[in-house]
Formats: structure tokens, sequence, C-alpha cells
């Protein structure tokens, strides 16, 4: 039909001719393509590496079962409470994060002055640049004895909830802290993303609400929220991606329980974390150990990729004016 | 001054900006009295902090919001003070817990810094050695030619990628990208048993410096090629099409006309990349052993870093170990926020505002 009214467009197809231009474009290619070769080579070599422990532990018990002893024969590598550890955390370090991100977007983007809007970017920006060791220190030396005396306290009044109740009276090195540990690395990861979507967000549509008579409330509830959610979304999977591969801030601020699942009592001292294992026993480890912490280092991998290529297909979503 | 307009504008031009007297009242209201009231009961009645912000000042603070809400706007005022209450009180508890990791870090490492420190090594040194010899000088070296070697390895192979994301129209720019962003995320213990599984189990190398930068290079690059790659994309289509225009190849447009122009962009690149390789810890346990000595050649004998240096002293816990490890923290931490605001002075310079003029 109207196929033939629109005169057909020329495409320029031009292909390099000099011998530099290809030498130029080739070179590009290939470091485009190198981040292929980049993560076939670490799914390899982990793999390869990472064969006899599977083989040994079989793969579904690998994963599923629990327990880790190097000292029984036949020796037990079971990663399964660390794998639910690491995603224990993330989620509870995720909810603690989501509100106090998005609050801070919402403050920075549609509250504050201009100015004290720039100071508050800079240091949430800031934040997102403090290397983990650093929140490990202060996680283990400031802020673990002030959490496990929110800790004690939550256990007290609310012990009566199984989640919160706590049988060893030990309120340190629990997931709980762990999780607020994560929640501070991880705020400046998903409000750097909401604050974006916010601030490309179509001023007049706001206008529009506000003279139909929307409040600030409604405004926000009715308009800001569903149009940013997709983007805030992906930012919350980026940062669960991040939680569950983050290491030495945990390794220092966790007891981690090999042998059995926690699953829910957060306020007690026992709980996972797939990267913090690896550390933890690396020194130690031995061929079929060391084998068994690259095995959970393959499995940390896959998890992380597939969540992060989620994430990141959703951010690029919702955020059509970045596309070319 | 002459009035440069022709009319004078009126008073009230912006009526909407001018807050009603009951709206004012209502908020100085709500913003001092429960506060009031939490700072009598937390001294008055000896309660912990934390339980009373939670118990008794964020209750009453809601309930003055929703009063201040409904005094001002009437019933549809409600809601707006419940979430400007909610909005402030967990804005604030953020930029409180990050005030207190830089103001610890800061306060803390003053007390541990000292001229040797700077320049000292770790020899001789237990967990209880007092503070006035020994220092992270090996540590801040064995950083810099760790980063330094990732760097020269990673820059030209990101920015490659940044200039095939943007330059070429190949087909797989779109799974590079999405690739790329999930590379972003790859832990960095993965990274670092990546190098140790493919080099050093294999047994090619011991654990040595030049294995602690090669294990660098995957995390640094997603951040560099994505930066660079909004850089690139950001300089104005005319530009390279009036060099092509002109017969220039596509390399010399490139490196002539393009690149000069994203020019601030990389180096923000080049200086976020950097920021978030310097402070990696997992990946240089597994590759390096922690030295204790000063060791500038990256192809023999352990290396430590300033990330290391504090993950050892934390590991050792004692009282003089966490002031070595804070002081280090606040050496890094400087490194970190000089990056920081190099990156944001260069990224202040715009792609196509006004180019300096030559002088002649």
């Amino acid at each position: 039909m109207s196929n033939d009214v629109a005169p057909k467009r020329l495409k320029l197809r031009s292909k390099p001719s000099r011998t530099a231009d290809k030498v130029f474009f080739a070179v590009a290619k290939a470091a485009g393509y190198s981040s292929f070769v980049l993560v076939a080579a670490i799914l390899f070599f982990l793999m390869l590496r990472a064969w006899p422990a599977f083989e040994s532990q079989g793969v579904v018990n690998f994963i599923f079962g629990a327990g880790w002893n190097s000292t029984t024969d036949p020796q037990i590598f079971h990663l399964g409470p660390m794998l639910y550890g690491s995603l224990l955390i993330a989620a509870i370090g995720v909810a603690f994060a989501v509100p106090m991100a998005i609050s801070i977007s919402y403050f920075i983007s549609f509250l504050a002055p201009e100015r004290v809007a720039k100071i508050a970017t800079v240091i949430v920006d800031l934040l997102a640049a403090i290397p983990s060791i650093v929140i490990g220190l202060w996680g283990l030396g400031v802020f673990s004895p002030v959490a496990a005396e929110w800790g004690r306290m939550l256990s007290e009044a609310l012990g009566f909830i199984p989640i919160f109740s706590n049988a060893v009276d030990i309120f340190l090195r629990s997931p709980f802290i762990a999780s607020l540990v994560i929640a501070v690395m991880i705020v400046p990861i998903i409000a750097s993303i909401t604050r974006e979507i916010f601030s490309q967000m179509d001023q007049e549509i706001i206008k529009g609400a506000m003279a139909l008579g929307g409040t600030r409330e409604s405004i926000f509830r009715k308009v800001i929220l569903p149009t940013a959610s997709g983007g805030i979304v992906g930012g919350v999977l980026l940062a669960l991606g991040r939680a569950m591969g983050e290491t030495v801030a945990i390794f220092f601020v966790l007891n981690l329980t090999f042998d059995d699942f926690n699953w829910f009592k957060i306020l007690e001292p026992s709980g996972g974390a797939v990267a913090s294992l690896v550390l933890a026993r690396f020194n130690e480890a031995l061929d079929t150990e060391l084998s068994a912490l690259l095995a959970a280092g393959v499995v940390l991998f896959v998890v992380t990729l597939i969540v992060n290529t989620i994430a990141s297909y959703i951010v690029a979503k919702a955020q059509p004016w970045r596309k070319l | 001054m002459t009035d440069t307009l022709a009319q004078p504008r009126p008073k009230n031009a912006a009526p909407w900006e001018k807050l009603g007297s009951r709206v004012r009242f209502a908020s100085w209201i709500t913003s001092l009295v429960p506060a009031a009231i939490f700072v009598a009961a937390w001294l008055g009645l000896q309660l912990d902090f934390m339980a009373a912000l939670l118990a008794i000042f964020l209750p009453i603070q809601l309930a003055f919001g929703a009063w201040a809400g409904f005094y001002s706007y009437g019933r549809k005022g409600v809601n707006d003070g419940l979430l400007m209450v909610v909005t402030f009180f967990f804005s604030t508890f953020v930029l409180v817990l990050l005030a207190s990791v830089i103001w610890s870090v800061i306060s803390e490492g003053a007390a541990a810094l000292s001229p040797h420190f700077i320049y000292q090594n770790n020899r001789y040194i237990t967990g209880t050695t007092g503070l006035e010899i020994g220092g992270a000088g090996h540590a801040i070296l064995g950083s810099v030619i760790i980063t330094g070697i990732t760097t020269v390895i990673t820059v030209p192979l990101a920015i490659a990628t940044a200039v095939y994301l943007t330059e070429t129209r190949d087909g797989a720019r779109g799974v590079v990208r999405t690739l790329l962003q999930a590379l972003a995320g790859l832990p960095s213990v993965v990274a670092g048993l990546f190098i140790y599984s493919m080099l050093i189990v294999s047994g090619w190398s011991s654990q040595v410096g030049v294995m602690a930068s090669l294990a660098l290079i995957p995390l640094m690059l997603p951040t560099i090629s994505r930066v660079a790659e909004e850089a690139l994309r950001l300089v104005p289509s005319e530009l390279r099409n009036g060099a092509l225009a002109l017969g220039a190849p596509s390399y010399k447009a490139f490196f002539m006309v393009t690149l000069p122009a994203a020019k601030s962009g990389i180096v923000t690149a080049v200086l976020l990349g950097v920021a978030r390789i310097i402070g990696e810890t997992a990946p240089l346990i597994l590759t390096a052993v922690i030295a204790n000595e000063t060791n500038a050649n990256p192809l023999a004998g352990g290396m430590a870093t300033l990330p290391t240096y504090i993950y050892n002293f934390l590991y050792l816990g004692d009282a003089t170990s966490l002031q070595r490890a804070w002081g280090a923290a606040l050496v890094l931490l400087i490194f970190v926020g000089i990056l920081f605001v190099g990156a944001r002075v260069a990224s202040a310079t715009r792609v196509g505002s006004k180019p300096k003029r030559r002088k002649k």
C-alpha cells in the first residue's frame, strides 16, 4: 500500500578501502569481540579446574547439599548453605536499600534546593567509589557493635516472631548486620540509576498532573513511580548481583556456617556467602578443596552473569533516551 | 544599575514560590516540635538512641507531618505530609550512614598517620608493634605499580571497545554492550579465581604482582569502555561527517577530530576506571602474596597493596593493627578522592563547549 508511495531510501554501503582504515576497524572489532573471549575464557578455565570437584561431589549435591569438610573421608564440599546465605543477605540488603535509595533520589530530584541537591549527589556518588575493604573496616570497627545492639533490641521487642528469635544471645556477625553493610554499599547503585530516570522524566506530564489537582503524594505514586519502575527494577537487580558477589566486607562481619542452613534466623551469628567462603578457605585449601572453591566461583559467576544480563537488559529498556 | 525590562516585573511574579503563612507556620511546628520531644525523651528517660528514634521520634514526626499537611492543604495534604516525612527520614538516614563511614576513616586514620607511615615498610612489624615504626610505603608503591600495569594494558583495549561500539556498524554491538554491562557486575573474587586457575594452578607463574594486574583487567574494562562510549557518543556527528567529507580516512577522522573532541570524557573514563580497581581486595589476595617488604619488581616475589595491607591488619585484629588498617584506609580514601575529584573536574568541561583558542 503506502510502501510504493514512500521513495526508497538508498543506503550508503561503503566499506573501508584504505589499508589503514581496514586495520583501524579490525582493531576496534577485535577489541569489541574480546569481551566475548573474556567471558568464555573465564568460564572455560574455571570449569577446567573445577571439574574434579563437580565430578566427585555431583553437580546437584554440590549446589544444594550442606556441609564443607576437607578432613573427612570422603571429603564433603557442598555449597548449599553458602549459596542460600548469599541470596538471603542480598535480598535483605536490597529490601533495606530500596526505600533509602528511592527516598534520596526523590529528595535530590524533586524536593531539595539546587545547592543541597548538588552536595547530596556528590556524597552519594563518592560513596559508590569507596572501596569495599574500607566499608568492611567500618563495618567491623564502627558499625557492628552498634548494629548488634539494634539486633538485641529487635530480638527483645519482637523475639516471639521466629525471624527475630535468637537462641544463642550473641548478636555480632549475623546476616542482619551483613545485609545492613551490604545495603550501605548498594544504595548508591540503585540511587544513581533511579536519579537519572527521575531527572529525565517529562516535566510536562508532572505539571499536567499538578494542574489536574494532583498532590505531591499522588503524583509520586501514580505518575513518577510507574514511569520509573522499569529502571528501578533493573537497578535493584544490578545491586542484587553486586551484593551476591561482595567478598571482603561480608567476610569481616559475618560468621560463616558451612554445615547447616540458616533459613530465616537473621539475628543469629551464622550465615553464608559464596564469595566470602572462597576467601575464608583459600589459604588452607589443597587440591580437591581448591577445585571445590573454583567450582564455587563457577556457580557464583553463572548466577551473577544471569542476574546482571537481565538487569542490564531491563535498564537499557527503561532508558530509551540512551539509545543511538 | 538600570532596569533592563521595559516594565518592572510585578512583585509577586512567581506567586507559587511564596508559601502561605499557614504553610510556613505548620512546617516550622512540624520540624521543631517532634525533634524537641525526641531530645527530651532521649535525654530525660535515658533511652537508647535508636530505640527512641524509631519508637518515639518517627511516630510523632509522622503524626505531625500528617497534621501539617491537613492544616495547610486540607484532607488531600495528609498523604503529602507523610510522604515528606518518610522521604526526609530515609534521606537523612542514608546521609548519616555515609557521613559516618567517611568521618570514621578520617578521624581514626588521622591518628595513625605520620610521615614514616607513608614511606616505611612492614619489615619486623607484628600485629602488636607500636606505631612508632613501620608504615604502608611498600603497599602504596605496590598499589601504584599494580594499578599502573593494569591501566596501561586496559585503557587501549577499553577505548578500542568504545570505538567498536560507537564508530562501527557491526551487528553484534548490542550484545557486546549488554555483555559489558554484565561484566561490570563481575564478582571481583571470580576475576581473581580466573587468573589463579588459568596461570597459577597450571604452573605458568607464581603469585606475583603482575598476576594481580591481570586479574584486575576484567574489572576495569567495562567501567572505562562504558564511560568512554558515552563520551564518544556525545561528539556531534557533524564533526565526524565533516572530517570524512573533507576526504580524511576514518582512522584520521577519529584520531584528529573525534578523539580530541571527547578528550575530557575519555580522561574521566580512565580516572573512574582507576578508582574502580584501586580498592579491589579479593583478586589481589588470590593472585599475589602479601609481602612485608618493599618490592618494585612485579615479576618476582610478593607485593602488598593498600587494600591487602588493610586486609592483613584487619585479619590480625589487635588494637595497633586496627589503627594501621585505619591509617592505610585513609591513604586509600585520599587516593580515591583525588581520582574522584579529577574525574568530576574533567567531566565538567563538556564536549561541545567552546574550544580553547590557541595562542599564537
